[in-house]
């Protein structure tokens, strides 16, 4: 499902955060967010999965308003994996997978057989069958983001959303991650600080500046060492990289 | 050596909410047992027989017989076992409830300063007059709502800062919010100069079950029912707003409008309950904590097993509390305090230790 942003604009208790974005993920493509520290890319993608509010403009998914939809709705066609890593509440696995299935609940409705198989898929998906019964706090940084992964892939979403999703994972991890976003072939927006994963990951990048956007493109239109001097304030070089032939940006760490 | 992995393995692919079935059904068969013994038990022990034959006679409305126990049985201690059930059952939903709305395992009304702000609403009713009467005690509990609400959001602005709560920070603004009402609270009973002083102190700030009448019981058991089955409609909701905010928000939840929803229930359950039995402090605290670790986090199981357990517990302590002196019965608030202030460090420590 195409996600098409027009003209959104996010204040935060009087402060502009974002201004002026258009940007546009089509269907089944791997839209990255990236930018430095407070660039807006975590209040942008926090508009499309409705926790706020813009100030102005507009998020469509396939052409209608999510402002039109009931946050239910939307839910059921927007998963999100935000930053947030859960807390010490004695959940297990199987029922932080289970909370994926939400937006379809009406009150005091139960588990039914097609949810129980939805949650079980997609804890096979992310590598963790029968991790079910174990306590959520309890696993390592990882294992808990692959197990939010299947809690996103059980909402049975069109379009995917996350918050810098390979964050606090080991080199390992954050390598099993990306590979299991590029398998799901959805619609996906992603904010990433890591610009070589960038490269590799994703279809097009969206580079956000104080705010506003300042370059859309591929990852080789965008990755220029002139623009990430300008917004990163770094140096570097951009070569092929040697496996893959994606773009691979080598920083200059001694430049100052 | 294999044996123990598949072993192991069968144990992760059990959920821990399978078990609730049977705790349930333990818990049902536990309350029973309590409320029996509750019945029988006290300054003078009846036996069994002669507690059916009494509650018998008083379900069918006879007469009560002289020269049996057929008074103390059916006027005061059926009510009272009942009162201490429906109590503890309304203490265990609102800590669960309330530990989810603060993300806070740490929480319960009567830390969090809500009892306080309840017994300080009530007390102040009962001086100005307002509330000794009304139907079914409702102006009483009104008046305790509304302290109850206003406690609530005045911890939960001193609390709240760049959006977030530090579970210490909660904690300490509850306890100092809580003493401040407090002490209204004893001043106003102290004030109104009846002979019952020390009494009223005691039964509002500490909690008693002494008061319980049948005339009492008809208002916090609608008020437990209708509480469960509020919560029980939110259980998903309240499952996503464990993990965050955001994370409530992306599953479709509409957090603001839980958020107040929850406030307004806590806020009715707590009043409710503190104008029939005071300010119990610490079974809201225990009884979720105790119920997560048995059948796991998730509110559609916990919710009603918060609640038989909330009731077996309360039933055992306000029998602890008749017998446990041979001359004289204790507040059942002291009782929990003894119970549940040492469980509070405990926690408090192990959270602490964490980060």
């Amino acid at each position: 499902m195409r996600v098409a942003i027009e003209g959104l604009e996010v204040a935060l208790s009087g402060r502009t955060v974002v201004s002026g974005v258009d940007l546009l993920a089509e269907d089944g493509e791997i839209a990255g967010l990236i930018g430095p520290n407070g660039s807006g890319k975590s209040t942008l993608l926090r508009t499309v999965y409705r926790y706020l509010r813009p100030h102005a403009g507009r998020v469509l998914l396939g052409g209608t308003d999510i402002r039109s939809l009931t946050p239910a709705a939307s839910a059921r066609l927007v998963a999100a994996l935000p930053q947030e890593r859960g807390s010490d509440f004695e959940l297990s696995v199987r029922a932080v997978v289970a909370m994926g299935r939400t937006p379809y609940k009406r009150a005091f409705a139960g588990e039914d057989r097609a949810d129980a198989d939805l949650v079980t898929a997609a804890l096979e998906q992310v590598g963790m069958a029968g991790a079910g019964g174990r306590r959520f706090s309890a696993l390592s940084g990882g294992e808990r983001q692959r197990v939010l992964l299947a809690r996103a892939l059980a909402q049975d979403p069109k379009v995917l959303v996350l918050d810098e999703p390979t964050n606090h994972l080991d080199v390992q991890h954050q390598v099993e991650l990306l590979a299991l976003l590029r398998a799901q072939r959805r619609t996906t927006l992603l904010s990433l600080h890591d610009l070589n994963a960038a490269a590799s990951l994703c279809d097009r990048l969206h580079v956000l500046h104080e705010g506003s956007l300042v370059a859309s493109g591929t990852p080789r239109e965008v990755l220029t060492p002139e623009l990430l001097a300008e917004v990163f304030g770094v140096r570097v070089a951009v070569v092929d990289h040697p496996l893959t032939g994606d773009p691979l940006i080598a920083f200059d760490h001694r430049a100052m | 050596m294999t044996a123990l992995a598949t072993a192991a393995e069968a144990e992760a692919e059990r959920e821990p909410g399978a078990r609730a079935g049977w705790v349930g059904a333990l818990l049902g068969v536990a309350l029973v047992a309590a409320l029996i013994a509750s019945v029988c038990l006290g300054s003078s022990d009846v036996p069994l027989g002669e507690v059916w034959s009494s509650v018998a006679r008083g379900i069918s409305g006879e007469e009560p017989v002289p020269g049996t126990r057929d008074l103390i049985v059916w006027q005061l201690r059926v009510p009272r076992a009942l009162l201490a059930a429906v109590v503890g059952a309304g203490l265990g939903l609102v800590g669960t409830a309330v530990q989810a709305l603060v993300r806070n395992p740490l929480a319960d009304p009567y830390l969090l300063g809500i009892s306080s702000g309840a017994s300080l609403g009530a007390v102040a009713a009962i001086v100005l007059g307002a509330g000794a009467g009304g139907l079914l005690g409702l102006g009483l509990s009104s008046a305790a709502f509304v302290g109850a609400l206003a406690s609530f959001t005045l911890v939960w602005a001193m609390a709240r800062r760049d959006g977030g709560f530090s579970p210490l920070r909660l904690v300490l603004s509850g306890v100092g919010i809580g003493q401040f009402l407090s002490g209204f609270t004893h001043y106003l009973v102290l004030q109104a100069g009846d002979d019952q002083q020390t009494h009223g102190v005691l039964f509002w700030l500490m909690g008693s079950l002494g008061g319980a009448q049948w005339s009492t019981l008809a208002l916090p058991v609608a008020a437990v029912l209708l509480g469960l089955v509020v919560l029980l409609a939110r259980a998903r909701a309240l499952d996503a707003m464990l993990m965050g905010d955001e994370t409530a928000a992306g599953l479709g939840v509409d957090v603001a409008r839980l958020r107040r929803e929850l406030f307004v229930v806590t806020s009715v359950l707590t009043g409710v309950l503190v104008s029939v039995s005071g300010a119990i402090g610490f079974v809201g605290l225990m009884v979720p904590h105790v119920c997560r670790m048995v059948v796991g986090g998730a509110h559609r199981r916990l919710l009603p097993v918060a609640g038989l357990f909330g009731a077996v517990l309360l039933v055992v302590v306000d029998l602890v509390a008749r017998t446990a002196l041979p001359d004289q019965e204790l507040p059942v608030g002291v009782v929990t305090a003894l119970i549940g202030a040492p469980t509070l460090l405990y926690l408090l420590d192990r959270r602490l230790e964490r980060g």
